[in-house]
């Protein structure tokens, strides 16, 4: 896309939010996090000072005597909440004056539009079709998701961190956040909005999509890279680099678990269900990135890309 | 808990009130702003119609005085007057019977109202009960509601109805005697309405002209209306004003901004102070053929008919908008989308002209376009279904076999029979077969005639041209003859020589006999008044003079072979060789040697001598034979080849066009460039179209467009546009080319077609109007009726370019009618007869015979057939039958003739009737046969209308009487004299002093005389006229003269 195309997209009525979460998303992780720092900071100084413990109530600001110990929900919550209200009814009216819905041509079966884009919040989900095979990237992985995120309750034995901010003492499930969503969500909708373009190729900001743009690509699968042909042997081989995969990377997430003694203790309370649960989720979502650079790292080199690791006839991997 | 909160406390001492008060006055701020949006912001048609009111009162009170003062002079005229005085008259005439009657009318409606109050009060009540009646579940109850009714019914329903005198009378009554009253007052009612109108008649005619004296007699609307229109500027409600169209789903709001579009009268800008939005629909007989309250706005000039939020919306001239606004000068863009059947329309030039160029120019040689030049793919069509009809026909006889054979195998009789009668029907049905077959085989011999081709027949080319003039013609044949149909190649050197060479050896070998030279000054003549002049142009830049119809032949000399040349113009149909299609090649006369048949092409010798099949006999040229002879054709031939400039011609010597190693790269670089979609071209015959299909590319989406490198500059300058793509490509066809890295054979190959800014705007119109139907069918016009002949015929009147000789619409000139030759009084005489009205004139049957063969003689083809005193000479075309079917049937339409045309029967002439006539027929005052041929050689030189005897065949008697009546109405500057008739008494009679036996002849005398023509004996004619010739001439000016003195 190049700058005169970014600006036409990004201010599309359709991409308004994805424009504005490119700045709101990074502005309240830092101010998340800026949250939990100055939480931790405060645990630091309550446990060095144990006497100060006893009187402190307030669990985000640094203590000060002579404060009260609590306070009423009103006003001093509900006035704060109301403003809120009147600020989104504002933005939200605004928005819906001076965008229009942005209605196109009617839709044509013959001449689908290239590129046919998914609505923003599946962009993600849309980019991952390009690593993995539709049944995969389409069906198995969506469904992870929505399992993987109704388990965390019962996954989760850490009991710290409700109900104020702290890196400290969440810092597996908070980079694990990061990661699975800031990295893996947000990222790939950044990179379906403003990287792919025409033919879905990839396109640095910079240059102009094109639709009469022809770029050479050779992915290869794994298989065959090694000189491996028939099905069986295929089959065989992917599962076994599969299977090697889950290995080696269950193994360092074990040992990231278990790094500190807070870390052990987290460790030691868990089922073995659980653990298994949090390996196999972690392993999978990991799996995602890996995937990705074994597709475009290779090409940096001018070797030919990795389609396919695990060729079957049911399923690719 | 402290009393006092902390004051360092963030929580609970920070006051919020002042960001609580900044946002909810930025709340009731946007909640104005919500509003005025809704109002105003998304609304811009009201400022619009209140800007309208404003203007259009403006206008009103500075128009009404204006049309007021116009009105009062037609009002002051003496007629208006007399008329106003007959009213006047007639009114006051019938006042005291129309009083009278007003009078009782007033009464009853008084008595009428108070009954049907209590009439309706009465129905009602027992319509309710007998529903309860009828829907009563138990037989009692029903039985009990019956009896109710029947008490009800009973009354007494009192009724207070006034007395003329003023009093009140009370009557009771029964309901059927309250029915019975009411419609006896209703109708009594009716009948003295009735009556007074009977009174009023002769006021109300009298009215009646005098309103439409006034109508005729005033531009523009009268007063009253215009007041009318004030009236409703004055209640004009601002609102969204919108068609709808329910069965088509169309709704439009156009007028809501453009509120006067269908204002009675003319609001230009200027009436409007420059505000082009308000003005007027420029052409309001198109609106009264598409009301809006059917067709709405939107399907003829797109745009968005719902959007009302601004006019780009509105307008369409957006991204999402698939079918945007045309442009003005596009305009007639939106008629082609309906009419795409018509090659000649009313009311659109441009498209006209548009469409015109995609034929002439030959654009179709590459490029299909639905109706256009089909008859190679109906022919194609046609001989399958032949091959089918055989095939089945071949299926029948076996299962005859079959059926016969288990007839005779049958086990009872019955079965026999049954296996028997089915051997009979199948039988019946291969006759059926046959008859199709043979019907199937006249049409295929019709189309074959009918297939024409753009550009000449290049397997002549050896025996037509100057070898090394092809290769100059090649590198630019706009350079040599500008303004020639055949468009630019972007040729390569090599391309260019191997076509050359490919054509040149393709080409037949063939021996034509030499011709002696002709006489030039002879044929200058001849090519001045024969009417060549009508296709063909001659002379270069601005001296050209002539049609644009055929070729400019002012360099012609140049490039021909005389003996060709006198061969084509004396036949230019008339082939070297014969081509057949199922041997695919050209026939030689060794092929007729072998079968011992003479080496004969014409129409009457059109099979294959080896096949049977129907050979192409003729050229596929338009050119027609205009029947001349041999030495007329020399004579020509030799004037054309004086039209060249240097002689010799200065070409540089083209050896290259005989190296045999050029021939099959030159053959296949034609083939890629598609040269045989508009030549026939040896071994290229069948070849197809090489073009885009063009039929719907005005709907075609803008992405399958190839604007190939320059996508995305045009996309941002803003020239993404079906309309910017055409146009661009036909100013240079190579465009989007431009920057593109491809092989030869990949790029661009449409060649220029040499077109001028007008050009290219109407061939854009006509494209631009090319879409898929978005349109319900009934949209389209596709009719049925004679309109249909109408629409078939153009196609044949513009392939022959019937008006190059001939006006065929009013207001058309011909290419005749703009030489400066025919501007003369003499040469107004010499023009062809305009066909307007032709229908109404002739004879369906006779036109047929005349169009086969203009000469109307088997033997003398050197002459016209009815006109014989013109020198321009109509042409013998060659039309197939199913083309003179049409084109008759066109002009019968035309005129709205009745078809079948059955002759009427005229009464035959008493003697005393036939005398009378005869002494009409040659009245010194108007001696018919002083200017009308008779036939005779002498007398025929002088003569400038046709011959008598062709009258009985070829006029209708109808036409005819009108005819003589008033012949400048027919044909204004016709040489017939006007006036020859005048009314007396319900009848017409001769104006001229009637000759004795005359007096006393209460009949017509044109009707007379008409009945004579139509009788009248050639016999005859020659006795009339060799008694006019004994007795002294009159002079044929004096005729005029003579008349309107006794007129």
């Amino acid at each position: 896309m190049d700058w005169h195309q970014i600006w036409e997209n990004a201010t599309k009525p359709d991409n308004i939010p994805i424009a504005a979460m490119l700045f709101l998303v990074p502005f309240y992780t830092w101010y998340g996090l800026r949250q939990a720092f100055h939480t931790d900071r405060l645990i630091a100084e309550l446990e060095a000072d144990p006497q100060k413990a006893k009187t402190h109530h307030r669990k985000i600001f640094p203590f000060k005597p002579g404060w009260e110990r609590e306070v009423h929900t009103w006003p001093y919550l509900m006035r704060i909440e109301f403003l809120a209200a009147v600020i989104v009814t504002i933005i939200l009216m605004i928005w819906s004056i001076t965008l229009n819905a942005p209605l196109e041509e009617p839709a044509n079966p013959n001449l689908t539009p290239n590129e046919s884009r998914a609505p923003w919040y599946f962009v993600g989900l849309q980019e991952m079709l390009v690593y993995f095979d539709p049944w995969i990237a389409g069906v198995l992985m969506p469904t992870l998701i929505i399992i993987g995120l109704m388990v965390i309750p019962y996954i989760d034995t850490n009991p710290l961190g409700n109900g104020y901010y702290t890196f400290r003492q969440r810092r597996i499930a908070i980079l694990g956040f990061c990661f699975g969503f800031l990295v893996l969500w947000v990222g790939m909708v950044m990179v379906g909005t403003f990287i792919r373009g025409p033919g879905w190729i990839w396109f640095w900001p910079g240059e102009t999509w094109d639709h009469n743009a022809l770029v050479f690509e050779v992915n290869r699968d794994l298989p065959d890279l090694v000189g491996i042909t028939s099905t069986p042997g295929k089959f065989i081989f992917g599962g076994l680099v599969v299977g090697l995969y889950y290995l080696a990377t269950g193994y360092a997430l074990h040992r990231l678990m278990s790094i500190t003694e807070f870390h052990r203790k987290i460790y030691r309370r868990l089922s073995l269900l659980q653990y298994l649960t949090i390996q196999a989720f972690a392993i999978t979502m990991i799996g995602l990135p890996v995937k990705m650079l074994l597709r475009h790292l290779p090409r940096a080199f001018g070797l030919p890309a990795i389609k396919y690791i695990w060729v079957t006839p049911w399923f690719n991997v | 808990m402290p009393e006092q909160p902390d004051r360092d406390d963030p929580i609970v001492s920070r006051s919020m009130s002042a960001p609580l008060l900044a946002a909810s006055l930025i709340l009731v701020g946007t909640l104005a702003w919500a509003l005025y949006d809704e109002f105003y912001g998304l609304r811009p048609w009201k400022p619009y119609q209140r800007e309208f009111i404003r203007l259009y009162t403006r206008y009103l009170e500075k128009a009404i005085p204006e049309q007021a003062a116009a009105e009062q002079r037609v009002r002051e005229s003496e007629a208006f007057q007399k008329l106003e005085q007959q009213f006047q008259a007639a009114e006051a005439a019938a006042a005291p019977r129309v009083s009278e009657i007003d009078r009782e009318i007033r009464d009853l409606d008084r008595r009428i109202s108070v009954l049907t109050d209590v009439f309706q009060l009465a129905r009602g009540k027992i319509g309710a009960l007998t529903y309860r009646a009828e829907t009563a579940s138990s037989q009692r109850g029903k039985e009990k509601l019956l009896e109710e009714i029947q008490r009800v019914k009973e009354g007494p329903f009192r009724a207070r109805l006034p007395v003329p005198d003023g009093t009140v009378e009370t009557i009771n009554y029964t309901f059927d005697q309250l029915e019975e009253e009411y419609n006896r007052l209703k109708q009594r009612k009716a009948s003295l309405i009735a009556d007074r109108a009977v009174a009023l008649e002769e006021a109300t005619a009298w009215r009646r002209q005098r309103d439409a004296y006034l109508q005729e007699h005033l531009v523009g609307l009268t007063e009253q209306q215009m007041r009318g229109l004030g009236r409703g500027v004055q209640s004009f409600q601002i609102e969204i004003k919108q068609i709808n169209v329910p069965d088509t789903q169309l709704v439009d709001r156009c007028e809501s901004c453009h509120v006067g579009i269908r204002e009675p009268v003319t609001l230009s800008r200027a009436d409007m102070s420059g505000q082009a939005v308000f003005v007027t629909h420029p052409n309001k007989a198109l609106l009264k053929i598409h009301d809006p309250d059917r067709f709405g706005c939107s399907p003829c000039h797109g745009g968005n008919g719902r959007a009302t939020s601004s006019i780009e919306k509105a307008h369409g001239q957006y991204k999402h908008w698939l079918w945007p606004l045309s442009p003005m000068e596009n305009v007639e863009a939106g008629c082609q989308q309906c009419h795409g059947r018509d090659i000649v329309l009313e009311h659109a030039e441009v498209l006209n002209h548009g469409k015109e160029l995609f034929r002439l120019r030959g654009c179709i040689g590459c490029h299909r376009f639905e109706g256009f030049d089909d008859e190679r793919e109906r022919l194609q069509a046609t001989r399958q279904y032949i091959q089918q009809l055989l095939a089945q026909r071949a299926e029948s006889e076996r299962e005859i076999e079959r059926s016969i054979q288990l007839g005779d195998a049958a086990a009872t009789n019955e079965e026999a029979q049954r296996h028997y009668a089915q051997a009979e029907n199948l039988r019946v049905g291969i006759s059926k077969l046959d008859a199709e077959a043979e019907q199937l085989r006249i049409q295929a011999a019709s189309l074959l005639r009918e297939e024409k081709r753009i550009g000449p027949n290049l397997k002549e080319v050896r025996v037509k041209l100057r070898r090394d003039w092809i290769p100059v013609w090649l590198e630019n044949p706009h350079a040599w003859r500008p303004t020639t149909k055949m468009p630019r190649f972007r040729l390569r050197r090599d391309e260019l020589e191997a076509i050359a060479a490919f054509i040149w050896q393709s080409g037949i070998e063939a021996k034509l006999p030499a011709q002696p030279p002709g006489n030039p000054t002879r044929g200058k003549e001849l090519f001045e008044t024969r009417g060549c002049l009508a296709c063909h142009a001659r002379g270069e830049g601005e001296d050209a003079g002539g049609g644009s119809f055929a070729a400019n032949l002012s360099r012609v000399g140049e490039k021909t072979n005389y003996n060709y040349l006198v061969r084509w113009i004396h036949n230019p149909r008339e082939r070297t060789r014969p081509y057949c299609s199922l041997e695919k090649r050209d026939l030689g006369p060794e092929d007729y040697a072998r079968k011992g048949l003479p080496f004969v092409l014409d129409l009457e010798h059109s099979t294959c001598p080896n096949d049977g099949e129907e050979l192409q006999v003729q050229s596929g040229t338009v050119m027609p034979s205009l029947r001349l002879t041999w030495e007329e054709a020399r004579d020509l031939a030799s004037y054309l080849m004086t039209q060249r400039r240097q002689n010799p011609p200065p070409y540089p010597k083209a050896d290259y066009m005989d190296d045999p190693n050029l021939k099959e790269q030159g053959k296949f670089w034609v083939r890629h460039y598609g040269c045989a979609g508009c030549h026939e071209i040896a071994g290229l015959e069948e070849e197809g179209r090489i073009g885009t299909d063009l039929t719907t590319e005005g709907s075609k989406p803008i992405d399958r467009l190839d604007f190939a490198l320059f996508t995305i500059p045009a996309q941002r300058q803003g020239w993404r546009t079906h309309k910017n793509f055409f146009e661009r490509k036909l100013a240079d066809p190579a465009f989007f080319d431009q920057g593109k890295i491809r092989p030869r054979t990949e790029q661009l190959k449409m060649p220029n077609p040499n077109v001028t800014p007008g050009e290219i705007r109407a061939l854009t119109t006509f494209l631009m109007g090319s879409t898929e139907p978005a349109f319900p069918q009934s949209y389209f016009y596709r009719p049925t009726d004679q309109r249909r002949d109408i629409q078939e015929g153009w196609w044949i009147v513009a392939k022959y370019n019937c008006m190059g000789c001939h006006q065929v619409r009013i207001g058309k000139k011909s290419v005749l009618m703009t030489l400066a030759a025919y501007q003369t009084p003499e040469g107004k005489d010499q023009l062809p007869p305009p066909l307007i009205g032709a229908g109404a004139r002739l004879n369906p049957e006779w036109m047929a015979r005349f169009l086969e063969n203009p000469a109307l003689s088997a033997t003398d083809l050197n002459r016209n057939g009815v006109r014989t005193y013109l020198r321009a000479r109509m042409p013998t075309f060659n039309l197939s039958v199913g083309e003179i079917q049409k084109l008759v049937r066109f002009f019968q339409a035309l005129s709205s003739q009745a078809q079948p045309y059955i002759p009427p029967k005229l009464a035959p002439l008493t003697d005393r009737e036939r005398l009378m006539a005869e002494q009409l027929f040659t009245h010194p005052a108007a001696p018919c046969l002083k200017c009308h041929a008779t036939g005779d050689p002498a007398h025929d030189r002088t003569a400038i209308a046709p011959n008598f005897l062709l009258v009985k065949e070829r006029l209708k008697p109808g036409w005819t009487e009108r005819w003589i009546i008033d012949p400048a109405g027919i044909i204004p500057g016709t040489a017939m004299p006007s006036g020859l008739f005048r009314r007396e008494g319900g009848r017409w009679v001769f104006s001229g002093p009637l000759p004795a036996g005359v007096h006393g002849y209460p009949g017509d005398h044109a009707e007379l005389l008409v009945r004579y023509m139509f009788q009248l004996s050639a016999e005859e004619q020659r006795r009339l006229s060799g008694r006019l010739a004994a007795s002294a001439p009159a002079r044929s000016a004096g005729v005029s003269a003579n008349l309107v003195q006794s007129h």
